[in-house]
């Protein structure tokens, strides 16, 4: 037997959720037809009979449940979930009828009683053709032929027809309540340090990336609340790039993270918390190499975060500027290859001397010179004569200087002199005696000079 | 006589599993290829994986402009590539003109050095061999490259031998070709190869242009000189780099 409550008022779906449940774990929430129309819950009320009593005592008591909460409802019990959903929309009160009698009791209902039920799966119900045809009530349309509406309507047709006799498209389909992933240790004794509590970590990661995986999902976020003895929390949250429930990956992620974010006293309670996120689906190619996974790419991202420092790993990419050398850093994150790149895979041909790449059957245009840039510019002395740089000197270990032999220039540059951060400099490409060859600049507005890099 | 004694000897090692001391038991080395037409063709194809290369030579001598192609075509032909740039010389212009696919570099930038204290320097090239070793222990980075190029030649060479040794291990049996830039040859593996680009006073910058102010900076005659295990592929080739 099933039940189907509908809020006659504006009321939250959880309200009505809360009702439902408090009679039995088998609870649908039901899609209403209209985008802001009323709240509307199904449940599975098999086997209540023994706890409660007959149908009717059922329906009081979940009207009288909802009261005591404020909540104005119908409520339907028939043998089906549907026939108890077209009961409530047309019934006001409390409406119950003897399982098999479904299509009896709805045979009566006006045709338009199908547009409050919306099916998944279903189109919306072809009305206009029913009243074409004739059709009034749901009776009319339940007893027409089934082959004949089949070969006028189609399967959706005869779907409406099955709802029209109050038979179930599908089952019910629970509505699972949201899950916590969630651990949490309270310790004996005070721990500080990291070492001891890796192995907490450890032990609280193992349950719930079993967890996780239990129910197919990954962690977007790794929640790590510290609780220290002097009752304050230290709570850190990681931003994981791709969803992760690996115990080790997420362990090692946490830690690094706390290494350079230590908690500042001992900890008597660990609590970690994942956010859920569907996991992910991979198919790997078996014409391209695998790249490392995103767990082996977060885990290296934030060691080598914690090493070298923040911003100082990732991929660099321009930015919207003239400035010699401006760039930023973004995250690692390598998309697997796609088939342009596949296709124009390199396959060197050794036997034959001479071999070209393949670029439009064109010679490479690679190599090409490259500039090691100084961040920042070194400060040189440059000697002028008839207006070129003529004699270099540095006092940087490692840098030569010396006379140049050939230069090339100037050309200048200027822009953002509206900020802070402003240049306006002639560029120079000089060549020195000892063939190594330096891009100088001269700013124009203190008359200082520096060496940009080194061509190389 | 001696066809026997060879014989004899081999299958003797072949016995104690020390058989890839022989040269008939090579294995074929896959390589990772610099899209960089005649010194693939001297190179058998490219960079051997699997092993530590070497790029040496002096400033100015096209060092980077090689290490950059063979950035650019791995990461051309959809592999991830890091380079671990120890004084933070990499240059954004520069990447693009080499035709690097930026999302599939890594870039670790080491800290720049303002000044010269030594100290500065060591403590450098320590966190950079640091995270270059977390890079190959990572795996699945088809190159991986350490710009050791403008560390003084003093502090590289105070580094203990088993430095280099470790890396020639973890690299070993990888797909991932591994290249140092240096200012001189320090850690080539057994089946690597030496790169070693030409002394400055040899090497020539090209320039067109007649007067100072139509004069540019066309191009580098990069003379490599491949130095390589059992000199199977040794020779010398001069490639033109050109200008930006």
């Amino acid at each position: 037997m099933f039940g189907a409550l509908l809020a006659t008022e504006a009321t939250t779906l959880d309200a009505l959720l809360a009702v439902a449940c408090d009679f039995s774990p088998r609870v649908e929430r039901c899609d209403s037809a209209a985008a802001d129309g009323p709240c509307e819950v199904l449940v599975d009320l098999s086997g209540l009979t023994r706890l409660f009593g007959d149908a009717q005592t059922i329906a009081s008591e979940l009207r009288r449940t909802a009261a005591d909460r404020g909540l104005r409802v119908r409520v339907a019990l028939a043998g089906t979930s549907t026939a108890a959903r077209l009961l409530v929309h047309q019934e006001p009160g409390l409406t119950v009828i003897e399982p098999g009698a479904e299509a009896a009791t709805l045979a009566p209902l006006a045709i338009d009683a199908l547009t409050a039920v919306a099916t998944p799966g279903l189109p919306a119900p072809d009305i206009l053709t029913f009243r074409r045809w004739g059709l009034r009530t749901l009776g009319d349309l339940a007893n027409l032929p089934g082959d004949e509406v089949a070969a006028r309507l189609g399967q959706a047709g005869v779907a409406w027809q099955r709802v029209a006799r109050g038979e179930d498209p599908h089952p019910l389909v629970p509505a699972l309540p949201e899950e916590r992933f969630e651990q949490a240790l309270d310790l004996e004794w005070p721990i500080d340090g990291l070492e001891p509590l890796s192995f907490v970590l450890g032990r609280l990661m193992e349950p719930l990336g079993a967890h996780l995986a239990r129910r197919n999902r990954g962690a977007a976020a790794l929640h790590v609340r510290l609780h220290l003895v002097t009752r304050a929390v230290h709570e850190r949250t990681l931003q994981l790039p791709t969803p992760i429930r690996d115990a080790r990956t997420l362990r090692t992620l946490a830690l690094l993270d706390l290494e350079a974010n230590p908690p500042t006293a001992a900890i008597d309670r660990v609590v970690v918390a994942a956010d859920p996120t569907p996991a992910r689906v991979l198919q790997f190619s078996l014409l391209t190499r695998a790249l490392p996974s995103p767990e082996q790419l977060s885990t290296l991202m934030a060691r080598l975060t914690a090493l070298m420092g923040e911003g100082r790993c990732g991929s660099p990419v321009e930015v919207d500027s003239w400035q010699p050398g401006a760039f930023a850093m973004t995250p690692f994150a390598p998309a697997e290859p796609d088939a342009a790149s596949k296709d124009a895979a390199y396959v060197p041909d050794v036997r034959r001397p001479g071999l070209q790449t393949r670029l439009g059957d064109s010679v490479s245009p690679w190599p090409v010179v490259a500039l090691r840039r100084f961040r920042p510019p070194v400060p040189v002395r440059v000697g002028v004569d008839e207006g070129k740089p003529s004699r270099i000197t540095t006092d940087r270990r490692g840098l030569s200087g010396g006379r140049v032999e050939m230069c090339a220039g100037p050309w200048r540059t200027s822009g953002a002199w509206w900020e802070s951060h402003g240049w306006d400099r002639d560029e120079w490409d000089v060549m020195l005696t000892d063939r190594t060859t330096y891009r100088l600049f001269h700013e124009r507005d203190t008359g200082q000079w520096f060496l940009e890099g080194i061509v190389d | 006589m001696a066809n026997t004694s060879r014989t004899t000897l081999e299958a003797a090692l072949r016995g104690r599993k020390l058989d890839r001391t022989l040269t008939t038991a090579l294995p074929s080395i896959e390589r990772t290829p610099t899209d960089v037409a005649a010194l693939d063709a001297c190179l058998h194809g490219g960079c051997p994986r699997g092993q530590v290369s070497e790029i040496a030579g002096p400033p100015s001598s096209g060092r980077t402009a090689l290490l950059l192609a063979l950035v650019g075509a791995a990461t051309r032909h959809g592999e991830i590539a890091a380079i671990v740039d120890t004084f933070d010389r990499l240059d954004m212009a520069s990447t693009t003109a080499a035709g690097i696919d930026r999302t599939r570099l890594l870039w670790v930038r080491g800290q720049a050095i303002a000044g010269s204290p030594p100290t500065g320097v060591e403590r450098a090239l320590d966190r950079a061999l640091k995270a270059f070793t977390l890079v190959l222990q990572a795996g699945g980075f088809g190159v991986v490259a350490l710009d050791v190029a403008d560390v003084p030649v003093a502090a590289l060479t105070r580094l203990p031998f088993t430095t280099w040794r470790r890396v020639q291990r973890m690299v070993e049996g990888s797909d991932t070709a591994c290249v140092i830039v240096a200012p001189q040859p320090l850690a080539r593996s057994a089946g690597g190869v030496t790169l070693l680009l030409s002394p400055s006073t040899t090497h020539t910058m090209r320039w067109t242009g007649n007067s100072n102010r139509s004069r540019l900076l066309a191009g580098l005659d990069v003379a490599v000189r491949v130095v390589s295990p059992r000199r199977r592929m040794d020779g010398e080739v001069v490639i033109t780099a050109s200008a930006l």
